[in-house]
């Protein structure tokens, strides 16, 4: 089957077996930041934003995801452009082996979207799938927290500029 | 799933239940889909897409708190209306149950569907007096508790209705894991009402027994009328022991579970009186 999968702001089209999740599609297709691991959604390795919201692809059926919009960490921001919140990760020392964090920013990206006042509960809270074998969590905390201060005051010039 | 070679997105609720009578068991409805990734049924070879179908919602009025049946877990712990319902348990605890990235893929529909003995959101909803909404040949409305016993083979879950009487009672849930993410080795879920520090209903539910969600209306009928004290709630604690149906597994002996449930009694009390025992 044919569908449609709007990546990074990419539309694309890919032929899918209908029972292909979307981790496998993805990484078939070229976008090797997307990470697996325990293919159980456990780990969160995998986690891309489906329509903004975190999913973990490994447990994602891609063809839930015809019509929607996937972005990676990839479409957050790369290394020629990196994101506040990537910039974030690498300034406190959140990065170890890196394995874990394509899914860790997503999950980052998607709770700051929606809350950029972030308690450090509210970060254990949106990350608990990201697990980090380095055991890097306090620095990851730490970057989100960093992230969320630098883009409120980013908001607060933009409105000053207005 | 063994092979799957069909997708399907149902156009409306009729085009579902046509296509899924057609197929008979060879079709499965899908909700979040997790489950048909991670256990695989040989059976099924078309997958029913629904979320075409305008189930993905949360809407408020008199009758009470209707909940489409794609609705995920983050949504519904979200929405004001959740939020409001019985203390807002159920909003806090399907913002915590699972992982950040399942919850916004795990489905009301789906988890009542699939009913896995260790789902901690099926008996909350049971203690919560939850009516489900069936889409079939007919439209048919039933308490939840009632369809888990007794499941409409291919009818649709369309929506839960959680029931305005019960939206001024006070929901508890109470999980025993070994990590905070993990399933339940024993849940224990509750709707109490009180006037005036007495007890004037209850429903309590208990599951991972490790056998799916029960109702114990003889636990109900020992609080019901007695005040909201030590006393009553130590006599409860002394007979759920005996009386709620626990098994051995892998994960923890019956006597085990035995301890966990009057373990679960005494944190309802400090729930609900403030007071640690």
């Amino acid at each position: 089957m044919i569908t449609k999968i709007v990546i990074n702001n990419v539309e694309r089209a890919f032929e899918i077996e209908p029972d292909e999740v979307l981790l496998d599609v993805l990484r078939r297709e070229g976008y090797l930041e997307v990470k697996g691991s325990c293919h159980t959604g456990d780990c969160g390795a995998c986690t891309i934003l489906l329509d903004g919201r975190p999913v973990a692809s490994c447990l994602t059926l891609a063809a839930k995801a015809d019509g929607h919009a996937v972005t990676t960490v990839r479409g957050i921001g790369d290394q020629a452009h990196p994101s506040v919140l990537q910039e974030a990760f690498v300034k406190n020392g959140a990065v170890q082996c890196g394995y874990c964090i394509p899914g860790a920013i997503a999950s980052a990206k998607a709770l700051l979207d929606e809350n950029l006042n972030p308690t450090e509960e509210d970060i254990r809270l949106a990350m608990d799938s990201n697990y980090c074998r380095c055991t890097g969590y306090e620095q990851q905390v730490e970057a989100v927290l960093d992230a969320a201060e630098k883009l409120r005051e980013a908001a607060k010039d933009e409105e000053t500029k207005k | 799933m063994g092979r799957v070679t069909e997708y399907y997105h149902a156009q409306s609720l009729e085009d579902a239940f046509a296509k899924a009578r057609e197929l008979g068991p060879a079709a499965a409805y899908l909700g979040g889909g997790i489950e048909l990734v991670l256990r695989r049924n040989a059976e099924i070879t078309t997958l029913i897409d629904l979320s075409q179908c305008g189930l993905n919602y949360i809407r408020s009025d008199p009758s009470g708190v209707e909940i489409g049946s794609q609705t995920t877990l983050a949504k519904l712990s979200r929405s004001a209306d959740v939020q409001r319902f019985a203390g807002g348990s159920l909003a806090y605890w399907a913002g915590h149950i699972a992982h950040n990235n399942v919850r916004d893929m795990i489905t009301v529909g789906g988890v009542i569907g699939r009913n896995q003995p260790w789902n901690d959101v099926v008996p909350h909803l049971i203690a919560l007096g939850a009516r489900v909404q069936l889409f079939g040949e007919t439209e048919q409305s039933m308490l939840l508790a009632d369809y888990i016993e007794a499941k409409r083979s291919g009818m649709i879950i369309k929506s839960v209705l959680l029931p305005q009487e019960n939206a001024g009672g006070t929901g508890f849930l109470w999980r025993f894991t070994r990590t905070e993410q993990d399933i339940s080795t024993l849940h224990f879920s509750a709707l109490v009402a009180t006037d005036a520090g007495i007890v004037t209903s209850a429903s309590l539910v208990f599951a991972g027994r490790p056998g799916h969600a029960a109702l114990y209306p003889q636990l109900s009928a020992e609080i019901v009328g007695k005040a909201l004290s030590h006393d009553s709630f130590s006599k409860l604690a002394e007979l759920a022991p005996s009386v709620v149906e626990v098994g051995s597994d892998l994960r923890a002996t019956e006597e085990y579970r035995r301890e966990l449930v009057h373990a679960a009694i005494v944190y309802w009390e400090e729930h609900m009186t403030g007071v640690a025992q």
